[in-house]
């Protein structure tokens, strides 16, 4: 009952022999549906995607269908960018009020500065028709506050680094649980055949603390975890083929592994084989899509320009434009890091050349990306989140030149596009800059948020590990809905 | 790869299609069937505890009776019963039952309709049933049920009669004995992690002998290749990596523990035993060196080496993992949850945890990874293995005559460091000595003071001499080889719960103890000790240590556990698909003196394991997920062995065992992922091409051929590997440099083994070195069509010709499905 089998036929081929075997197990789940659409794809373009990251179902109808997340690693000083507080200059020098301080627990505690109030010495201005406070670092920036949601309130758990870059990502700052992008491509799978859901690009003088782990997949299967992408050279890791095999020979090889592969599928009956054939071809495809995607040829000079890209180094601006490119095609969730806004003072890491200089690394990248996002009409589907790990404190801590610690209790972030309301600012704090002291937005409450804005209710995204059913909010989170337009 | 797992859906096909389930003749004995159904999966939430909706099932009288929603057993009208309806989950209101939880199976849902059907008939006196989860009371020895009409083959084994007694009762075959080559590269892969070579299946085909099998697993077992596969399991509960983890990720030495293990599992140590030295092998009398390396198993926590932490906090972290990796290994427990509150659903509490956290909460070992004047739990080998006592104590000495100088001038250092201007401060090089400037002499580490010291007080001359000898003593470390070891303070830390598992907020005062769930503990001494726990564990009639282990076992063997949650036995787990066959494999493993070797050879030996793994239509409705084994499982290859299979069939595998890491090549930038920018010099010569075990694990940064097929992070302790099957895998089996050099080893292989050979022979080689087996016609066409083509289009020599044609049959050879998974 077999036809033969050539190369031109097999999704056919597949598809007799697999619905043999799985129309009957349609019934035991979704495997048999998904491989049915997957066959019926695999007939109409020659090309089949995998299973897992089939397109899946919102639990509610979704405001956005993408995220790009710029996370600003080390933790930007909200001190000097966003909350504005005529009072804290006011008070520079003098100790801060032991009040606010008693029974807390800081990083590096043990040292014996940073606990004078320190102003900041950066002008503000109120920007836009929503009147944003920006100051002078973020000239780009302070341009397109009428379209974002600035939160000032935002609070987070864990004062160390790596921790606090895990919480951010994972809802806990314990190794081994799924990252947010994770999360979303397990709940609603990937809309891009050609690139993997989840990836994450690179930029500034070191890599993010916690490394791999920050869009790792946890106990998810690992066909959720975050692709790294690097801007320049070869984007993926392997995605060349090695120097001596020409683009046939990878074809020819490529074709006969799909046979002989198809062969064993017959003969074993085992779906893993069709779900190994598909993984193939979309790495056949990711070896032709992946270049094409960070070439920037086909990009107008114009663009080029307003992102700020000069030349072919890998930078936060030109990261900026691959996102706009990775949600045209499709990618649900793109991350990029930049480091290294950890300003504690001194060499590197002070408040004063070192702050600029990141500074001007981000702000005109981001400032077009939203832009452009916007001109393009992807802006309304693609949530854009702008944040470190955690913020910086009141305190001055005075080395050789001047920084801020970090802090948990209050920081800024911005979001725009993706269903959020355009010129709004949520949460303040004190006239101190210390404690939110209206409507604070905790990490697990961000997630709960974010998920919601995909469409995902944070208590039914639910995966069984260890004998329990895990979230990325735990058991926290609340939708916070003044965020919604 | 997950499975699609919807047993509810499959129930309803079930309800729909009724026919299939068991039929009952009889009535079902209400005491007999039906109440234990009851007393497992209701009475807890209805019964004499808790009576959700005003519902008890404890008696046959109290489902008569009801609850909120009336009787649950009367059939009003012929309507299913209100229990029907919920267990089936087709009741409009009521979630299906139980609640959150795995429904009931077929047979059991059978019972309960033939008991409500026949007006649910039950004694009048009749004691409350009480809820008691199986995984706390010890393994009764169950007998070996009597099969009738075993197929040809079956029945040779204990495990096959309890397998074949669940199938007869489904009606159902198993599965015929897959080919010879299969089974042999099965048990290969399973047994010692690499594929068979041609000659080992041309004798295995010859030997006609009645129990050419056994020999077979009897010779695989021998192999010291055999420590290697299963150290790498263990290893993964063990959580082991080469580096500290965290952000810094700074390499660290433990490989010999990693050693041990595979040498502990050649030996075939007692499992007993293996779990006495590894928890407490320093606390043992007259311990040895290699039961001191063996306490490894609890050093394989991360450290913290990030500025401005606090170490009290993550040596707390260390500590609070090894509770958990504890209750994971050994108890098969999730007592994590127990951290910050009761275990919701089991009956750990917070003070169990906080007792078991006491047992490991008094080691030398600071959160910092720093080395304060005292040891800090590293053992210091000579390269011959033995401990380098003198070195040890030589630097300890000096590092303590060092330390008492500092004593000495404390104050007066103290009063320098307060009083040193901010200018003065400012200037001070390295920024370490900035740094350490900040922080008062009371907390200052070694290092920091050994700084400081000579700025506040220079040309003391004692100083000068004790820290320049100090030095010498250091500079013959580095070469030494050292392993992280388990050490005990002279007096324990106090233990405290924390209230809600936050370490800053100490609540009552607790001393080393076990849960009062299980069996209580003999401690020998006044005090009860790590030595005293490791052998409350190791005891033969606790309810949990062996059961967990067979079941890892099984788990390797069938790609599922008998339980399925391998690690949760508590009640939130799935109960045992075969609770008489996990405890008869518990009772036999514990009485055949804890040999894992007996344990493997028992399970490989069975018709159960030598079943074809060749899907089944016919299983489709009635055992979707293979949890009656009625055939075997295709398993695609752990991370290192992927790399194993190809580095075998390529001729190019260096066997040889043991020793410090090694790098294999990976692809540029994978080390720039992390926050330190790390060098990964790939190795030359015979470390290029050793077994993937001994890959050099960097937590932050792992080798991507391991973390793209799933290895464990070595974050925590992993019991199960994921499968996943993705399209970066395809990359790394196609493009990654490694991969390419196997595909040319074949390549020159064949040529070498077969030259001038006719093209279906060399062929039909290289097939049985990637896959064992001989090519099918339509294989071997394909191939040589393949071949043909890749010959015309290449130029140059003909020799040249021929190799490149022949590495593009290679890669294909190396990339198929079937040469990375285990049939």
């Amino acid at each position: 009952m077999n036809p033969t089998l050539t190369p031109q036929n097999w999704p056919d081929f597949l598809a007799a022999r697999t619905r043999r075997h799985f129309l009957s197990r349609c019934a035991v789940g979704l495997g048999g549906i998904a491989l049915a659409s997957m066959l019926n794809q695999a007939r109409g373009a020659g090309a089949a995607p995998a299973g897992p990251l089939a397109p899946k179902p919102t639990h509610f109808p979704a405001r956005a269908k993408n995220i790009i997340y710029l996370f600003m690693a080390g933790g930007p000083s909200q001190l000097e960018l966003f909350d504005y507080k005529p009072k804290l200059a006011e008070l520079n020098g003098q100790p801060i009020p032991q009040s606010f301080i008693e029974g807390k627990r800081f990083a590096f505690m043990d040292s014996s500065h940073g606990t004078r109030l320190m102003g900041t010495r950066r002008q503000f201005a109120q920007h836009g028709r929503s009147g944003m406070w920006v100051s002078e670092l973020f000239p780009h920036t302070a341009r397109i506050v009428d379209d974002l949601t600035m939160v000032k309130s935002c609070q987070a758990t864990l004062f160390n680094h790596a921790p606090a870059k895990l919480f951010m990502n994972t809802g806990s700052g314990q190794f081994g649980r799924p990252s947010m992008g994770s999360w979303l491509n397990y709940g609603l799978g990937s809309e891009c055949q050609d690139l993997p859901g989840f990836v994450v690009l690179q930029s500034g003088p070191r890599g993010p603390r916690g490394g791999a782990v920050n869009w790792g997949s946890g106990f998810l299967p690992t066909t959720y975890q975050g692709v790294p992408f690097r801007g320049t050279g070869e984007p993926i890791l392997n995605l060349t083929r090695p120097a001596a095999v020409t683009a046939d020979g990878q074809r020819d090889a490529l074709d006969a592994l799909r046979d002989l592969n198809l062969q064993r599928s017959v003969a074993t009956g085992d779906p893993e084989i069709a779900t190994r054939i598909a993984a193939y071809e979309m790495a056949s495809r990711m070896q032709s899509s992946a270049p094409e995607l960070i070439d920037l040829k086909a990009e107008s000079a114009a663009t080029l320009k307003s992102y700020g890209i000069e030349d072919q180094r890998p930078s936060f601006a030109r990261n900026c434009l691959l996102a706009r490119r990775l949600v045209e095609r499709g990618v649900r969730f793109v991350q990029l890091y930049h480091t290294n806004w950890d300003s504690h003072g001194g060499p590197g890491e002070n408040l004063q050349a070192d702050f600029e200089k990141v500074c001007r690394e981000v702000d005109q990248g981001q400032a077009a990306l939203v832009q452009d996002l916007k001109e393009r009409g992807l802006l309304q589907d693609t949530l854009v989140i702008w944040g470190g790990e955690f913020g910086r404190t009141p305190m001055g801590e005075n080395r050789d030149t001047t920084g801020r610690n970090h802090h948990i209790d209050a920081f800024t972030m911005w979001f725009a596009g993706g269903g959020t309301k355009a010129g709004q600012v949520i949460g303040e704090t004190d006239e101190l800059g210390f404690n939110a002291v209206r409507d604070p937005m905790h990490v697990h409450d961000l997630h709960a948020t974010i998920l919601h804005l995909l469409g995902l209710d944070h208590t039914r995204l639910t995966f069984r590990f260890q004998g329990r059913d895990f979230r990325l909010t735990d058991v926290h989170g609340k939708v916070n809905h003044q965020l919604f337009a | 790869m997950r499975r699609p797992s919807t047993p509810r859906a499959f129930l309803l096909t079930l309800a729909a299609v009724w026919g299939v389930l068991p039929a009952f003749a009889a009535v079902p004995d209400y005491v007999r069937e039906v109440k234990p159904i009851l007393t497992q999966h209701c009475v807890r939430c209805h019964g004499a505890a808790k009576e959700e909706a005003g519902l008890r099932l404890d008696t046959a009288a109290n489902a008569r009776l009801g609850g909120a929603s009336g009787s649950v057993v009367r059939t009003p009208g012929g309507r299913e019963s209100l229990l029907l309806a919920v267990v089936l989950g087709t009741h409009e209101d009521i979630p299906a039952m139980p609640y959150k939880k795995p429904p009931l199976g077929a047979a059991e849902i059978a019972l309960l309709k033939a008991w409500v059907d026949a007006g649910a008939p039950a004694p009048e006196q009749e004691e409350p049933g009480r809820f008691e989860h199986w995984a706390y009371r010890s393994p009764a020895r169950p007998a070996v049920p009597a099969v009738a009409a075993a197929p040809a083959g079956w029945t040779s084994n204990p495990i096959d009669a309890f397998i074949l007694q669940r199938l007869a009762a489904v009606k159902l075959p198993p599965a015929p004995e897959a080919d010879p080559v299969t089974l042999l590269r099965r048990a290969a892969l399973d047994l010692t992690g690499l594929p068979p070579t041609p000659a080992e299946v041309d004798a295995f085909l010859a030997d006609r002998a009645p129990g050419a099998w056994e020999r077979a697993v009897d010779r695989l077992l021998a192999s010291p290749h055999h420590g290697e596969r299963w150290a790498r399991p263990w290893l993964d509960v063990a959580r082991y990596g080469d580096s500290n983890g965290y952000s810094i990720d700074a390499p660290r030495q433990i490989w010999k523990y990693r050693d041990w293990v595979v040498s502990a599992l050649n030996r075939d140590l007692p499992y007993d035993q293996f779990i006495v030295e590894q928890l407490a092998g320093d606390l043992l009398p007259g311990a040895t060196v290699e039961q001191r390396i063996a306490t490894g198993f609890n050093r394989n926590t991360q450290i913290n080496q990030e500025g401005g932490i606090d170490p009290e906090q993550f040596r707390i972290e260390s500590v609070l993992d090894r509770v958990n990796t504890y209750g994971t290994a050994f108890l098969g427990l999730t007592v994590s949850c127990a951290q910050c509150h009761d275990h919701k659903f089991d009956p750990i509490s917070h003070r169990d945890y906080y007792q078991l956290f006491a047992f490991f909460n008094s080691s030398v070992d600071d959160g910092h990874g720093g080395r304060r004047s005292r040891s800090t739990g590293v053992l210091t080998l000579s390269p011959e293995g033995r401990v380098d006592e003198g070195l040890e104590a030589r630097v300890a000495e000096a590092q303590e005559k060092l330390e008492a100088l500092f004593t000495a001038h404390a104050a007066a250092i103290e009063a320098w460091r307060q009083a040193l201007p901010a200018e003065k401060r400012a200037t001070q090089r390295p920024a370490s000595v900035r740094a350490a400037l900040d922080v008062p002499w009371e907390k200052q580490s070694f290092a920091q003071r050994r700084s400081v010291y000579p700025l506040a007080r220079p040309g003391d001359a004692d100083f000068k001499a004790l820290s320049a000898a100090l030095t010498e003593l250091q500079r013959a470390v580095p070469g030494a080889i050292t392993t992280l070891v388990m050490e005990e303070l002279p007096e324990p830390r106090p233990s405290h719960l924390f209230v809600q598992g936050d370490f800053t907020r100490l609540g009552e005062r607790v001393e080393p103890g076990t849960p009062a769930i299980l069996p209580p503990l003999r401690a020998a001494g006044p005090r009860p000790n790590r030595l005293d726990l490791a052998r409350w564990t190791a005891d033969p009639s606790h309810p949990l240590t062996a059961r967990v282990i067979v079941n890892r076992v099984w788990l390797q063997y069938f790609g599922l556990g008998l339980v399925e949650t391998e690690n949760d036995f508590g009640s939130q787990g799935i109960p045992p698909s075969h609770p008489e066959l996990l405890d008869w494999l518990a009772t036999e493993f514990t009485a055949r003196g804890w040999s894992l070797k007996a344990l493997h050879r028992l399970i490989v030996t069975s018709a159960t394991y030598r079943q074809s793994s060749n899907a089944r239509e016919d299983l489709a409705l009635v055992d979707p997920l293979n949890r009656l084994l009625s055939r075997q499982q295709r398993l695609r290859l752990d991370a290192e062995l992927v790399r194993d299979a190809a580095l075998t069939a390529s001729g190019l595998l260096v066997p040889r065992l043991g020793g410090p890491p090694v790098y294999p090549p990976q692809p540029d930038g994978v080390m720039s992922l992390g926050q330190v920018k790390r060098e990964w010099k790939a190795s030359t010569g015979e470390d290029r091409y050793r077994r993937g075990l001994y890959t050099h694990f960097w937590r932050a940064t792992p080798h991507p051929a391991l973390a793209v097929f799933d290895a464990a992070d070595g974050f925590s302790s992993c019991t199960r590997r994921l499968r996943s099957n993705t399209p970066l895998q395809a990359l790394t089996l196609l493009n990654d440099q490694q991969f390419y050099e196997f595909a040319e080893g074949l390549a020159d292989r064949v040529l070498r083994e077969r030259p001038g050979a006719p093209l279906p022979e060399q062929l039909a080689h290289a097939f049985r070195l990637s896959t064992a087996r001989r090519p099918s016609a339509f294989e071997r066409d394909r191939l040589a069509s393949l071949f043909a083509r890749r010959l015309a289009a290449e130029t140059g020599e003909p020799a040249a010709r021929q190799r490149a044609a022949w590495i593009a049959v290679a890669r294909v050879l190396l990339n198929l499905d079937e040469t990375i998974t285990r049939e």
